[in-house]
């Protein structure tokens, strides 16, 4: 346990500064609010609507499947790099995750979720 | 490469290949029904379904065959251990975890279509789910049990969601996904302390440290109770035992009756698996196993909570779905009584409990199926009063749930009888008196609500103008309400060999 | 043979077939006098077939060697279980055919049980048929029949075609399942009266719950429901008990030998320790009174007969009861024999207050006819239990032959309120009076029953209750208490005839004042040859008692002497740790025959004649 104990103290300096930062700043810092201070930063255009806007679920769908494409990127680096020591099995390991992925974007074609009007 | 490999793992290849053929064969079929059509024979599920039984009988028969040929003599097979390790405790749950599924494809077959929720998609998710569930009952490591766990639960949670357009549903999904997660999240929490208490992810690995640790000051043993604690929250939500089943009622009731049938069938005995390869695989040394420190008591406890509340509250149910949706707890109660049994009487508590969820899978499966053949589209079989009258306007339909109620109460010669027997023979032969006799009496508690069943359906006439549940003519579901049929009386009646392979998978782990 | 020579020597039987036939008042049809004259005839020819003569015992002793076909008790069992199982295939709209088909199993299954009386009962199992079922757990299918299952089978096959019989008088809808229910219980019950392997046994014994659930359940009275599912909850309660008992046993009896089994020879031997012999007595002896029904586990019964259709309260009372008492004089008595003599004294206690006077008494006070005879259930089942509480040789015997008694005498009993029923659809005592005016027969043959009921001599029930009285004054079990246990038993006896009498004499006698009794129309054909059969044999067994405790007598005179010798060990042997094994010498061989054996197959003749020998032996220590 005692090797625990830097990342406890760590911890514990993290939040007595941070804490400390926040509650002197709001201490000391000058208040002079007027009616411009207050409402949201939008790049000095006019805010419109409410707080909650509602993304078409298009978008989640949309970064879904980024995410799935990503991590194939991710995994093929470290592929690329060891190519020639994994030899054949790992060409053969690849192709077919590479080949599922096919699968899954022929799959998420027909389906049409690659099309935004629909 | 080495075809011992493949054929080892030709389960699981089996069914994910045909998982993605389906896939993508749905994904190009033209056959689409928009929700209001009248035919029930112009959507997906009218082939997908018989596909997917296809394809995950043929896991199970691949399962038998490498059975017949032996695990241990194909060579290289353990070259992916203990990731994926392959012994016979893997092919008897590959074996029952795609019957169970199956059966539930095939009853998903009549009942989609019946009640409009005609969608492909809900097939490759039974595949997926499936291939989840085996790589969860062959998992010999934190990380691929990790794994299969998301990969299984992920299924589901869309499954019972799937009738989307009912609120009950989507709550269902909701309840389960939230708590579904807390579990898993526990269970990775325990993991990972675990790893940091002894340095290993591999079961095999954390029962040689935890033997080796020394209890005392310094050693990481509090660590590892922790984790022993987390570890078995979290399955224990999986396998919804008393208090952790909040979520089971609402999500059983909520899903589509396949999706239920799936839940009850196939995840629970993938937990199963699971808490038998974790508690006996990395638990079973270093004193953990014995009664007086180490899981067998919680366990007890767990059992004893999970019998009594779910039997008791079974009772006053009014919904038929929700009264199996207990009964299923129940039962994961009368199971858990034979993994505490495992401490002490061993590979043969160990074999009664997997005889016992395959006799559970086939008598659920019956009688969820029984549940969905009474109902057409409009006039779901829900209730007690839906029932009323069923043995004498369709006597067929009446025999086969009375069949399946009567295996679950455990009365002999029937599956369930045996299931039980076992389990008792195995705790009495354990010492564990107490938990015995609690099952026992639990058992009789159960038969009042089955028979409640039969009541209605034999000797009570809906009452004049009340709506009747009508019951809907498939195919699918007649036939897997056969299948099941001759297993539960199979079972009930020879039930040896059965009972032999099932010790012989245990022997495998120890 | 000549013809003549047939009249000569079977003119008694002749004799009785017209007398019968003569019976029926003048106007009665040519069916009712040829079926009365028949059953009487066939009941004739029975008792001189089983007349005990000089020859015949010698040919008897010939005849058995030849003469046990082994397949007999499988037919038994099988038979209706297989036709329970062809009835599904008939078609529901093809009623004479169901009927029929269902007579026929019975029949062919009440011929074939008479066979059994071809063969003498010597002690020891006869018609033993052993097979293999689950080898791996020790578990067989192990059937065999003795003096004492002898008579419980043919009552059941004798009893249960008069309850369809009557049954298909009555009930008019779902025929197909009536049937199919019957046949599985009659499977379920034979089965449960001959399984020697106490897995066998439970499984027999749950199988029964469930015909008989619906029986109640499906053609049962107003309130049928919650009685069907009162009788399955108690039955089931006792019954899993038991079945952790037995596991125990197993258990207890592999750790001894090694050897997996749950045959009921081979676990005699087993003598449990101190306490787990109480507990595992208790367990079982739960199951089998709960069965019986004993106070103060007998409130099911009740409701369970008032509700049940006549058929199956006929069946309820006549034979599924004494399901209870031969399990209890089997297997509680066989298994563990140290706890049940030595808690005989305080439970002939309770047999005598909570069922021969408690059950008298609350009788007394019912209106309800049904309930009045399902309460004299619970009194005459006191008797039986005393019999075997009693533990002594003429106590048994009594039991046994109360068992048959009560399932005679009793299931009569239910036929005619079963009788009233029908006409009246009440069975409230204040509702009838004066019925012997306009229903002369139904009174006459009602007033018959209730002398066997009450134990009047000359009928069935004297014997029985005499014996059992008897029995009970000569015990050594009881101690000091057995005279008061005696006086109690006898003031039963009176409280009988109290309530008995002032039933017969409330809905008989006296001014005929209700005017829906006016007309009402006496025994119908069905209704009297179903009834025949039964008042005949309250005279053969009250005149001709010999025949029946002829045949049980070696069965019984083995059984309490093993009890004697065995629970004298068990006592000796327990201590508070260990379970332990008896030797093999402490039983008679001819007990232990068909016991599982590690590798030696069954001997040949010498063992036989050895357990002859044996047996002659035993039986003159036992006199």
């Amino acid at each position: 346990m005692s090797t625990y104990v830097p990342l406890f103290l760590l911890f514990i300096v993290a939040a007595v500064l941070a804490g400390a930062l926040f509650t002197i700043s709001t201490v000391l810092g000058p208040k002079n609010p007027t009616p411009e201070k207050m409402i949201p930063y939008e790049c000095g255009s006019e805010t419109t609507g409410g707080r909650f806007v509602k993304p078409s679920v298009k978008f989640y769908l949309t970064a879904i499947l980024f995410v799935v494409f990503d991590i194939e990127a991710v995994l093929i680096y470290p592929w690329t790099v060891e190519f020639k020591n994994l030899g054949w099995i790992g060409l053969a390991t690849m192709g077919s995750f590479i080949l599922m992925l096919v699968v899954a974007l022929l799959y998420v074609w027909k389906k049409g979720a690659l099309e935004w009007e629909k | 490469m080495n075809s011992g490999l493949f054929l080892g793992l030709s389960p699981l290849l089996v069914v994910s290949l045909g998982g993605l053929l389906l896939m993508v064969a749905e994904a190009f079929s033209k056959r689409r029904v928009d929700e209001t059509s009248d035919d029930r024979d112009a959507g997906p599920s009218s082939e997908l379904s018989l596909g997917t039984a296809v394809t995950l009988l043929a896991g199970a028969v691949f399962a038998a065959a490498i059975w017949f040929v032996g695990p241990e003599k194909l060579e290289g097979a353990s070259s992916v251990a203990p990731w994926v390790i392959v012994d016979r405790f893997t092919l008897f749950f590959s074996f029952v975890l795609c019957l169970g599924g199956a059966l539930a494809a095939l009853l998903a077959g009549g009942y989609l279509p019946e009640h409009r929720l005609d969608r492909g998609e809900f097939y490759p998710l039974i595949i997926f789910s499936t291939v989840g569930a085996m790589i969860l009952a062959s998992a010999g490591d934190l990380l691929s049990l990790f794994l299969g766990l998301e990969t299984m639960s992920l299924g589901v949670y869309a499954m019972v969601g799937f009738r989307r357009a009912s609120l009950r549903s989507t709550e269902a999904a909701v309840k389960y996904f939230l708590l579904g997660s807390f579990a898993a999240a526990l269970l990775l929490y325990g993991g990972a302390l675990l790893y940091g208490a002894t340095g290993h992810t591999d079961l095999a690995g954390i029962r040689e440290a935890i033997a080796n640790m020394q209890p005392g000051k310094g050693s990481n043993f509090a660590l590892v109770i922790t984790a022993a604690v987390l570890i078995i929250v979290g399955l224990a939500f999986k396998v919804s035992a008393v208090p952790f089943h909040m979520w089971t009622p609402d999500a059983y009731e909520g899903a589509p009756t396949p999706t239920t049938t799936y839940m009850a069938v196939a995840v629970k005995c993938a937990a199963f698996a699971t808490m038998l390869r974790v508690l006996i695989g990395a638990f079973g040394e270093g004193g953990l196993e014995s009664w007086a420190a180490g899981w067998p008591p919680v366990v007890a406890l767990l059992a004893v909570l999970t019998m009594t509340v779910a039997n008791l509250v079974a009772g006053q149910q009014e919904s038929v779905k929700r009264m199996l949706a207990y009964s299923s707890i129940a039962h994961a109660g009368y199971v858990l009584v034979g993994v505490v049994a495992t401490m002490r009487a061993g590979g043969d508590a160990q074999g009664s409990v997997m005889f016992y969820l395959l006799t559970y899978t086939v008598s659920t499966v019956g009688a969820f199926g029984a549940l969905i053949l009474m109902g057409s589209r409009g006039a779901e079989a829900v209730s007690y009063e839906d029932l009323a009258g069923v043995g004498k306007r369709h006597p067929a339909a009446g025999f086969a749930f009375s069949l399946f109620l009567l295996s679950l109460a455990g009365v002999p010669p029937t599956a369930g009888f045996f299931g039980k027997l076992y389990i008792v023979k195995a705790s009495i032969g354990a010492g564990l008196y107490p938990l015995a006799i609690i099952l026992l009496l639990n058992s009789v508690i159960s038969a009042y609500y089955y028979l409640r069943v039969m009541v209605y359906m034999y000797m009570r006439e809906p009452a004049p103008g009340a709506p009747i549940a009508k019951p809907m003519r498939s195919g699918y579901v007649a036939t897997a309400l056969v299948v099941a049929g001759v297993l539960v009386l199979v079972l009930g009646l020879w039930p040896t060999t059965s009972l032999q392979i099932a010790v012989e998978a245990a022997l495998a782990t120890r | 043979m000549s013809p003549l020579d047939l009249v000569f020597q079977y003119w008694p039987a002749i004799g009785a077939g017209i007398l019968g036939a003569l019976v029926p008042r003048g106007d009665a049809s040519t069916k009712q006098r040829a079926g009365l004259g028949l059953i009487a005839a066939l009941t004739t020819l029975f008792v001189i077939w089983l007349w005990p003569t000089e020859g015949g015992a010698q040919a008897a002793q010939a005849a058995e060697a030849a003469g046990e076909w082994p397949h007999l008790l499988n037919l038994l069992i099988a038979l209706p279980i297989v036709g329970a199982a062809a009835v599904l295939f008939i078609p529901r709209q093809m009623l004479s055919v169901l009927r029929g088909f269902t007579y026929l199993v019975l029949g062919i299954g009440f011929v074939a049980s008479l066979w059994l009386l071809t063969v003498p009962m010597t002690a020891g199992w006869h018609f033993q048929y052993i097979k293999d079922w689950m080898p791996s757990l020790g578990i067989r299918y192990h059937v065999a029949i003795d003096g004492i299952s002898l008579w419980l089978v043919l009552l059941t096959t004798f009893v249960t075609p008069i309850a369809a019989y009557a049954s298909f008088g009555s009930i008019k809808t779902r025929i197909k399942e009536f049937c199919f229910a019957l046949l599985l219980l009659q499977g379920g019950m034979i089965g449960a009266f001959l399984a020697l392997d106490l897995f066998l046994f439970y499984v027999f014994w749950e199988l029964m719950l469930v015909p008989m659930f619906m029986m109640i359940g499906v053609w049962g009275g107003a309130d049928r429901v919650k009685a069907a599912i009162k009788f399955f909850l108690y039955t089931m309660a006792g019954s899993v008990l038991m079945l952790a008992a037995i596991i125990y046993l197993v258990w207890t009896h592999q750790k001894l030998t090694g050897d997996f089994t749950f045959d009921y020879l081979a676990l005699s031997r087993v003598v449990l320790s101190k306490n787990a012999q109480i507990i595992c007595f208790w367990a079982f002896s739960l199951a089998f009174f709960i069965k019986v029904p004993m106070w103060p586990v007998h409130t099911w019964l009740p409701d369970a007969h008032v509700q049940a259709p006549t058929g199956g309260s006929v069946i309820l009372a006549a034979v599924m009861l004494k399901l209870g008492t031969y399990a209890y004089m089997r297997f509680s008595m066989g298994l563990f024999p140290g706890p049940a003599s030595n808690l005989s004294a305080n439970l002939a206690g309770v047999a005598i207050l909570g069922g021969i006077l408690y059950g008298a008494l609350v009788a007394w006070k019912q209106r309800d006819v049904k309930r009045l005879v399902a309460y004299s259930s619970v009194a005459h089942l006191g008797f039986v239990m005393l019999g075997l509480f009693s533990a002594t040789p003429t106590g048994m015997q009594g039991a046994v032959l109360q068992m048959v008694n009560h399932g005679v005498s009793t299931g009569a009993l239910f036929l005619l309120v079963g009788v009233i029923y029908d006409r009246r659809h009440t069975r409230e005592v204040d509702e009838f009076g004066g019925l012997a005016k306009v229903m002369p027969i139904y009174a006459v043959v009602f007033l018959i029953v209730t002398f066997a009921s009450v134990g009047v001599p000359g009928t069935n029930g004297f014997v029985g209750e005499f014996l059992v009285i008897m029995g009970t004054f000569l015990s050594e079990r009881l101690g000091k208490f057995a005279g008061i246990h005696t006086v109690g038993a006898a003031a039963g006896v009176i409280l009988a005839a109290v309530y008995m009498l002032y039933v017969v004499q409330k809905m008989f006698f006296g001014p005929l004042t209700n005017p829906k009794n006016k007309h009402l129309p006496d025994l119908t054909v069905r209704e009297s040859l179903a009834l025949a059969p039964l008042v005949l044999m309250i005279f053969v067994i009250g005149f001709f008692p010999s025949i029946f405790l002829d045949r049980m007598k070696e069965s019984i005179l083995l059984q309490h002497n093993q009890y004697k010798v065995v629970s004298g060990q068990a006592i000796l042997f327990a201590d508070e740790r260990d379970a332990k094994l008896l030797p093999e010498d402490t039983f008679s061989p001819a007990f232990l025959k068909g016991m599982p054996k590690k590798e030696k197959p069954a001997e040949p003749p010498a063992g036989a004649e050895g357990s002859q020998a044996a047996l002659g032996g035993e039986g003159k220590v036992a006199q």
